[in-house]
């Protein structure tokens, strides 16, 4: 029975043998290498890069739902991404707007 | 020119239509390497610089093969390789991946 299933899959026409699956698939990645990069310091990281990923994120998850046929594994990835955009920015705009203030104080009053 | 422009406006993969828009979102990428080619490679995230190109060759193949077939996306990824790419490079070129021919000749 899992055979069937298994090869119902393989041969689907928005299978493993076709880009249909590849491409959404492999959009993980960006997340992935979002995700590692949550340990880099905030002065490193793009704000022109970060909101293009959580624009794109956000927009695709509306539409990946909208399409025909809907697609959950573009939805699922690209709420992902948006969710890792997000944070990335809460980092960077934590540390140049927030931060900032605590940093002065200290030598305000040495 | 104004039954071209209607032509595009209906099109099935024109601006009322979702095929339209989601690959807009994604000049956003394009527009991001655009800005951030001016700033220094040390800011360059080599994760998501890797992850971008191998997703702009993937997906360049996907807007050629998704029915209707969509050129606008297919554009977009074509440039987003070429700046991620370019942007692979400094990175590679900042982290030393790149001056081996030098020193061999050096020495």
């Amino acid at each position: 029975m899992a055979a069937t299933k298994l090869q119902a899959f393989w041969n689907h026409p928005a299978g493993p043998k076709t880009i249909h699956f590849w491409a959404p698939t492999f959009k993980w990645g960006i997340s992935i290498a979002n995700i590692a990069d949550f340990a880099k310091p905030p002065e490193k990281i793009s704000y022109p890069q970060q909101v293009a990923v959580a624009c794109t994120g956000l927009i695709w998850s509306r539409y990946s739902l909208v399409i025909t046929p809907r697609n959950l594994n573009l939805f699922s990835v690209n709420v992902a991404m948006a969710g890792t955009g997000l944070y990335q920015l809460s980092r960077k705009i934590r540390q140049d707007y927030f931060s900032d203030e605590k940093d002065a104080a200290p030598q305000l009053e040495a | 020119m104004a039954t071209a422009l209607k032509s595009f406006l209906n099109s099935p993969v024109g601006p009322k239509t979702t095929h339209f828009w989601g690959p807009v979102a994604n000049w956003g990428f394009v527009i991001a390497g655009l800005v951030d080619m001016n700033k220094p490679p040390e800011m360059i995230s080599g994760n998501m610089t890797a992850a971008m190109c191998v997703y702009s060759v993937l997906f360049m193949r996907f807007a050629w093969m998704v029915q209707p077939r969509n050129y606008l996306l297919l554009a977009c990824h074509a440039s987003n390789e070429s700046v991620q790419l370019y942007q692979l490079s400094r990175w590679a070129r900042a982290q030393g991946y790149l001056e081996k021919k030098e020193s061999e000749a050096q020495q």
